[in-house]
């Protein structure tokens, strides 16, 4: 019986590799991977396929896959990708990546949304290049840019609060960064890490009572209930500084912002690098987003009775 | 060509199933000798691959792995039971506030961080997707197989014995059980334990076969559980009657459910659906049985 499956996988293998030979003209299959439908990541798929697209007109065919959330789902599909033999992967999100990175030694693999390439790959050494099959653009917040910031916000607070999702490697790996930063300028962390969305209410309002102004990281879990949070800070009057846009723009006042677009998008012109004029992906350099920018959540702003300086740009 | 695609796919899916089945051997324990809900296979799973993925990174062979993450499982296994047998709490309740508390520890396990990787060109592992296509006996579905069969041959065993026997008698018919001077209370825990060992013993392969531990990898991971049971006792129930047999039944009934979502894939469908094609699916093999019970009557009637 098992030799009969494997006759009939090696026949399927030979098919598949002849046929591929038999198309003439450079077209490309890229697997995209993401982890879960979320904005952020949605819209650093959309910079991607855009990038590609742009560069590659029609020769480009988009396998677009989406794990819902679940890590196991996300090894199936990168089995998925590597059983029909796509040229590239992009995988968005760090599960993802792992998931993809485990599967294959052979198709070059693209990362998005992943913070830290050293720890999601587990790199010693990391020197900007992974030195295998692997590379991409990190979404690691300026940090430095961001301390900077709620210095320049708020120089007499305190205590700083962490709010941010235990759940999310990235979010306690920015914590981290962000908080020897802080201690630097004379700031007092605490640390409010929550669960899931059930006890964010109740995380949060316990750091409102404890600190000056609060930091949520590129916290996706954060990202979705900025709702909540905002009904917890606006009433104790507590500011939060954000790690990015989305965030900034539900319970933020503001934010030193990188654009997810932007980000896919850098990751799409490294897909062509890669598909059209064969660079060796184990050499290129992990990439940071392209630029960041001061914005500020104007209604949040005035509620809580805050002026930021003119070089921020209001949110729209 | 696109039939092709669908062969290449399979290896993927048959060795993901075959790690899934070990864990729906597990559920299969509770839920079908036991008869007990058991919700703590959500968070045991997970610590099971948190402990394998901390041992393995920090240079431990990946048997002695498995084997802490079967031990620390039926550590989990031990709170759901002592819950349930000695606080009074019904067993459903005590599986999810065991599940409940394993997201903490698992964050323990794996020093606060959420997420561990466990890259395959750095640690030497017992499976991995990268092997799935080989024509080897690296591909992952050989030792899966091997294991699962062990697995299988050590429980009919264990199942076999006298204390075996008193425990599937608990679970059929406790207060009968308890006439016969079993001690229920004690074959629940130790039925709990067992079980929660397998399902972290899968976790940790899942874990090395994806390349990564992370908190949040099994949730969920009862309702695919579940469905392989009922899919495998609807699909081979009438060939396989014996207890080992059973257990086959579980294994394969987790490759159909992969197999299932590889074809559905295939077919084109929005990932973005596929936890309502999952539900649908599970729902549909748990019908097939009352339908058929309920067309049965009809037939012997006319």
């Amino acid at each position: 019986m098992k030799k009969i499956l494997a006759l009939i996988l090696a026949v399927c293998l030979t098919i598949g590799c002849a046929s591929t030979v038999l198309a003439e003209e450079k077209t490309y299959t890229v697997g995209i991977l993401q982890l879960i439908q979320h904005v952020a990541l949605d819209a650093a798929t959309q910079g991607f396929r855009d990038a590609l697209t742009e560069k590659l007109g029609d020769r480009v065919v988009f396998d677009e896959k989406n794990a819902s959330g679940d890590s196991a789902t996300c090894s199936i599909l990168a089995t998925d990708f590597v059983a029909a033999g796509v040229d590239l992967i992009m995988a968005n999100a760090t599960p993802a990546l792992q998931a993809c990175q485990a599967a294959t030694v052979d198709i070059p693999i693209l990362g998005t949304s992943v913070t830290d390439y050293a720890t999601a790959l587990d790199i010693d050494n990391f020197a900007g290049t992974t030195g295998m099959n692997v590379s991409g653009t990190s979404d690691l917040a300026p940090m430095q840019g961001q301390a900077d910031m709620l210095h320049e916000l708020f120089p007499d607070a305190k205590v700083v609060g962490m709010l941010y999702c235990s759940a999310e490697p990235n979010s306690v790996y920015q914590i981290n960064l962000i908080t020897e930063m802080l201690t630097g300028f004379g700031y007092e962390c605490r640390n409010f890490p929550f669960a899931d969305s059930n006890d964010i209410a109740s995380v949060t309002q316990v750091a409102c009572d404890e600190c000056d102004v609060l930091y949520i990281p590129t916290d996706n879990t954060a990202a979705s209930y900025t709702e909540t949070i905002a009904n917890v800070t606006i009433p104790a009057g507590k500011p939060v500084v954000a790690g990015e846009e989305g965030i900034c723009s539900g319970c933020g006042v503001a934010t030193l912002s990188i654009s997810y677009y932007d980000l896919g998008y850098a990751t799409g012109l490294m897909a062509y690098e890669v598909l059209e004029n064969g660079v060796d992906i184990s050499t290129m350099p992990v990439q940071t987003a392209p630029n960041a920018v001061k914005e500020y959540n104007a209604e949040m702003c005035a509620t809580l009775g805050i002026t930021v300086p003119d070089d921020y740009v209001a949110i729209q | 060509m696109d039939l092709v695609k669908l062969f290449n796919a399979f290896p993927g899916a048959v060795s993901q199933g075959l790690v899934w089945g070990i864990m729906a051997i597990g559920v299969y324990l509770t839920y079908r000798i036991l008869d007990v809900s058991d919700l703590t296979v959500d968070g045991s799973m997970a610590t099971g691959g948190a402990v394998a993925a901390m041992m393995i990174t920090g240079g431990a062979d990946p048997w002695l792995a498995v084997l802490c993450a079967f031990l620390v499982g039926t550590l989990a296994g031990l709170v759901t039971g002592l819950f349930h047998t000695t606080m009074g709490i019904p067993a459903i309740l005590s599986g999810i506030l065991t599940q409940l508390a394993l997201y903490s520890v698992n964050l323990r396990i794996m020093g606060g961080k959420a997420n561990t990787a466990v890259n395959v060109s750095k640690y030497s592992v017992l499976v991995t997707s990268r092997n799935v296509r080989l024509l080897s006996a690296d591909n992952p579905i050989v030792l899966l197989i091997v294991i699962t069969a062990v697995l299988i041959v050590l429980l009919h065993l264990f199942f076999s014995t006298e204390y075996g026997c008193s425990l599937r008698a608990t679970g059929a018919n406790q207060n009968m059980a308890r006439a016969q001077g079993i001690n229920t209370k004690f074959g629940t825990v130790v039925g709990l334990m067992l079980a929660n060992g397998i399902v972290a013993f899968s976790g940790a392969m899942l874990t090395q076969y994806q390349g990564f531990a992370d908190v949040q990898m099994a949730r969920g991971a009862i309702v695919i559980g579940l469905a392989a049971v009922i899919i495998g006792e609807v699909v081979f129930g009438k060939i396989f009657h014996s207890f080992w047999g059973r257990l086959i039944c579980v294994s394969l009934g987790a490759i159909i459910y992969y197999l299932v979502m590889q074809i559905v894939l295939w077919l084109g469908l929005n990932t973005n659906d596929l936890k309502m094609l999952t539900a649908l699916v599970v729902a549909v093999f748990l019908a097939v049985p009352y339908w058929k019970s309920q067309i049965k009557p009809k037939k012997r009637g006319a």
